[in-house]
């Protein structure tokens, strides 16, 4: 590598931050390094001026390494990193010092002791730099395809959203026909639009849409590669007709002689073992349920297609795709545990779904609301809502957000139908927050409809009829109703299948097996991995309208990750820096918040793309065998070394900041002009958990007095997992450094949220006062420690 | 409330009293502004807002949820009816528009049919039937008259006889008169 020859540029920010730092005596000081050819101050080196003087200075003394000494990287660092690019140096030979935020604003009053830190952190910036090596961005191409999974309304719209763009879609279904729960409804809220009306045209757009292409009976088994490349299997059940052929004339359906339960109809209907779940199903045609079908041939025989294979056979297709889109929707919560509502007990309890299929004119009974129990009259319904949600002892904790609208929309058909219909809804609290919501309820009430506040406590069978037993809160009095007919609404809850899914794909979920997002607020249908969205009710239970919102968001932001053709992998990574040295014992793979490692022939191997340079991986490694490009393990004990030698300050302690959540926390208390101790120093790193304790080991043989970790939380932190193995880790070292006669009150670890910035400063005052009433260490102990360190690097 | 027992049998001890009240009002109030009674969310802004509820048991919420359920004996025969001071400090207040002060009359109109009336009404009623007034004019009410200057006798029935006539004549020929006499006399 070539010699260095490193400019040093302060900028004064218009006496912002020379009316505190001394610019010329750091100007002199730095003059005086080794390797340093240029130091020079200049009143905005933001400015043309002083990005001028920079590159002038590159061209006439040939410098090859940049330090600049201004304000916090996070306001002018890519400005910096393009300009000096011009004159070709590597973003990698560029380092900002954050002497304003860090510095001047913080240390008024203290001119000394900021000029002298200003020093000590230009002078670990210059080491550091000096032990860089130039990095360079990777490319992969991006595979422009998108895999949708689900077919309900949510997969529907994203599939065909993507599908418009021009972009190749995979849409799984795992049922025989896409349309998914909206398929099985009469009617939706507000609106009261018929629900087939609006889907059906949209199920045949999909049908119709080249850039579609459908697997139904469908189930993703296997995904493989990376984000922007995956490879993925999926298994396809028999339907023993070929849907090319079948032209739906239901010669097959008529002969059959097996009749079993619909589930489409939530099981209150009949069905052949051939049929079509429904006569708009697409694909539109038929198909063999092989669980009841007895093969007696007879539908073969009929069929004037020649559609159907009675040995048809289980296949598996391989796909490979740039995104993936998860859509797989929701099941109701199952009500077997609550004896108290007889569900499954009493035939005339039902679920809301049930009674969707009941009271729809295509549905079993021809849209007649009859007691299942002996097909009488109804004249009285009740609805339980809440059967189960808001419930954390034997149901779901959550709200599960449509109930109170589809409750009330099933009430508000049914007496537009059945005159003199009496409808009682009983609720906890009514929620109908959204558009056109809360109308639609105050209508249901002028319609008659009535409400008791109040959850169901029990359901007394009586006879046909059902006695429910309730408070009315309203009135602080038990109440009791009889009802020809119960309706329960229970839980939404993630459809199951998701568990196994998210294992193949890699995504957490959250603690009621709902999607993880990416950000609840902020990038609600992302997930946590790259490359993967998901929208509609498996991220939550959520209505229609909010379905469709997020699918159209989910789509967008696929072809946003596709359209780049090719993605750019940022290069700070980590990596096998010594590959003699791994033994594949796995220790990394074990900590890796991104499972980006694996083992491939006796040696761990660290996907590039997958990484998220962390650097939680590279302290796990017993055998020293893992680096962290951007911060090498080089760079970081120059850098350590280079703030703290030759520094002149009493006492000094050593801040390592994970970089986006804390060093903004950090910016802020200076941006309010907040005041704390000069002896405070900053090493900015991905995250904490990146540092051995041999740093820290080094830093207090080295000069350092204290040390402190300020971590970015687990849930809202860049990197996850990675900050809470910090913190594990840095509890560990508090032990360990004792056996070097070093008190465990030296090490400080603190989660920092961004607004906590204003407790950063009573943070830093605390533990300077610490520190200072524990003294300096003494020269023994850090000489007693750089010994052992040395050993232990010849052993 | 204590004389009534705390379980509601919804229908074999309720019946449809918000029709019965939108009967009665149909001459006064147009139906779609006093079915807003269908819509009450309890929510409380009338009984929060009441004045005479601070001080006595009137509890208009309490009131219009029973209404909707359909307990009607017990809000006839609910004695605090008659403490509502018709202020309409609720009704002007009430967030889904209910004719909160207009159905508790209608309800009081109700009660009173029924015979559930309290006696110091009946005593300004029968006050009302003798003079056209139901306060009487007392003699330090003619010196406060006096006093800021205008008449000492209003200029009422108590000036105009022939105007008492035809209050008289209104109080007979609506039955009011007889209802009256009838429960005073019963106690």
């Amino acid at each position: 590598m070539e010699k260095p020859r490193v400019g040093v540029f302060i900028c004064e920010c218009g006496g912002n931050i020379s009316d505190v730092v001394d610019v010329k005596k750091v100007v002199k000081t730095a003059s005086e390094w080794e390797n340093v050819l240029v130091a020079r101050h200049y009143t905005y080196m933001c400015s043309k001026p002083g990005v001028e003087l920079i590159k002038q200075s590159i061209k006439k003394r040939e410098l090859n390494r940049i330090v600049i000494a201004c304000c916090t990287p996070k306001m002018h660092r890519k400005m910096f990193e393009r300009n000096v690019g011009e004159e070709g140096i590597n973003p990698a030979f560029l380092e900002i010092v954050n002497v304003r935020e860090q510095c001047s604003w913080v240390h008024h009053g203290d001119n000394e002791g900021a000029t002298q830190k200003a020093i000590d952190l230009i002078r670990g910036a210059v080491k550091k730099v000096e032990n860089a090596v130039p990095l360079h961005p990777g490319k992969m191409p991006v595979k422009p395809a998108v895999l949708v999974i689900g077919g309900g309304i949510a997969g529907i719209t994203a599939a065909l959203r993507v599908a418009e763009a021009g972009i190749k879609v995979y849409l799984v279904e795992k049922e025989p026909t896409i349309g998914g729960h909206m398929a099985k409804y009469a009617k939706v809220f507000p609106t009261l639009d018929c629900a087939q009306c609006i889907l059906t045209p949209k199920m045949g757009d999909v049908a119709e849409n080249p850039n579609i292409e459908l697997f139904t009976l469908a189930e993703v088994k296997a995904v493989e590669g990376v984000p922007g490349d995956f490879k993925v299997k999926i298994k396809l059940k028999p339907r023993g007709v070929d849907v090319e052929k079948c032209v739906g004339c239901g010669a097959c359906n008529r002969v059959c002689p097996v009749e079993t339960v619909s589930d489409f109809d939530e099981g209150l209907g009949k069905r052949k073992a051939i049929y079509i779940p429904f006569p708009q199903a697409v694909p539109s045609a038929y198909v063999i349920d092989f669980d009841s079908c007895t093969k007696c041939g007879k539908c073969a025989e009929k069929c004037p297609r020649k559609a159907i294979n009675l040995e048809d056979t289980e296949k598996e297709i391989e796909i490979n795709v740039g995104a993936i889109i998860v859509a797989t929707g929701f099941k109701l919560f199952d009500l077997s545990d609550y004896g108290e509502y007889k569900y499954g007990m009493h035939p005339n309890v039902i679920t809301a779904l049930q009674m969707e299929r009941l009271m729809n004119v295509a549905g079993p009974t021809s849209g007649a609301i009859v007691r299942p129990s002996d097909g009488g009259e109804v004249k009285k319904i009740g609805y339980i809502l809440c059967a189960g949600s808001r419930d954390t002892n034997k149901g779901k904790p959550y709200c599960s957000r449509v109930c109170c609208l589809y409750a009330t929309k099933q009430a508000l058909m049914m007496r537009e139908f059945m005159e003199g219909l009496d409808i009682w809804i009983h609720y906890i609290d009514l929620r109908a927050a959204g558009r056109r919501y809360e109308e639609f309820y105050k209508n249901a009430q002028i319609e008659g409809v009535k409400y008791v506040r109040g959850k169901v406590s029990e359901i007394i069978p009586d006879g046909d009829q059902l006695i429910v037993r309730a408070e009315d809160t309203m009135l602080g009095r038990p109440i009791e109703n009889k009802y020809d007919l119960v309706v329960l609404c229970p839980p939404i809850v993630p459809s199951p299948d998701i568990t196994k899914l998210a294992e193949i794909l890699k995504i957490p979920l959250d603690e009621d097996g709902f999607v993880l997002e990416k950000h609840p607020k902020l990038d609600p249908v992302a997930t946590k991995r790259e490359g993967i969205f998901a929208c509609g009710v498996i991220t939550g239970p959520k209505d229609i309208q909010t379905s469709v919102s997020e699918a159209e968001g989910a789509a967008a932001k696929a072809i946003n990750f596709l359209i780049q053709k090719e993605k750019i992998i940022e290069p700070n990574k980590a990596y096998l820096a010594v590959p003699e040295k791994c033994d594949a014992c796995g220790e990394c793979i074990e900590v890796c918040p991104t499972e980006a490692i694996s083992i491939a022939s006796e040696k761990v191997e660290i996907n590039e793309i997958l990484c998220n340079g962390c650097g939680a991986c590279i302290p796990a490694c017993p055998k020293e065998a893992l680096d962290l490009k951007g911060l090498s393990e080089k760079q970081l004990m120059a850098e350590i070394e280079g703030i703290l030698t030759g520094s002149e300050s009493e006492i000094k302690i050593l801040a390592f900041v994970e970089n986006e959540i804390a060093y903004t926390a950090l910016d802020l208390t200076g941006v309010a002009r907040l005041s704390y101790p000069s002896s405070i120093r900053v090493i900015p790193v991905p995250s904490t958990s990146r540092l051995k304790l041999k740093h820290i080991l080094y830093a207090f043989a080295k000069g350092a007095d204290g040390i402190m970790f300020l971590e970015a939380p687990e849930h809202e932190g860049p990197f996850g997992k990675a900050h809470a193995i910090a913190e594990e880790r840095i509890e560990n070292y508090k032990f360990d450094i004792e056996d070097y006669d070093v008190d465990s009150i030296r090490l400080w670890f603190s989660k920092v949220y961004v607004p906590d910035w204003r407790k950063l400063v009573k943070v830093f005052e605390t533990f300077d006062r610490m520190i200072k009433d524990e003294g300096p260490i003494e020269q023994e102990v850090r000489e007693n420690i750089l010994k052992q360190l040395s050993q232990e690097t010849d052993t | 409330m204590d004389s009534t027992k705390p379980l509601i049998k919804i229908d074999e001890e309720t019946s449809d009293f918000i029709a019965e009240i939108l009967e009665k009002g149909a001459q006064i109030f147009p139906k779609e502004e006093l079915e807003r009674i269908l819509t009450c969310i309890q929510c409380g802004t009338c009984y929060g807002s009441c004045p005479s509820g601070r001080i006595t048991a009137y509890h208009v919420r309490v009131i219009m949820r029973k209404a909707q359920l359909g307990l009607k004996e017990e809000v006839l025969k609910d004695e605090n009816l008659w403490n509502c001071t018709t202020c309409y400090t609720c009704q002007e207040r009430c967030p889904r528009e209910v004719e909160t002060t207009d159905t508790i009359r209608l309800i009081r109109n109700m009660a009173f049919e029924a015979g559930y009336v309290k006696k110091p009404h009946l005593i300004v009623s029968r006050n009302f039937i003798e003079t056209g007034h139901s306060i009487p004019l007392r003699d330090e009410d003619k010196e406060k008259r006096k006093r800021v200057g205008v008449s000492e006798i209003p200029p009422t029935t108590l000036t105009y006889p022939e105007a008492l006539k035809e209050v008289q004549t209104l109080v007979e020929a609506t039955g009011f008169k007889e209802k009256v006499l009838k429960l005073l006399e019963e106690g």
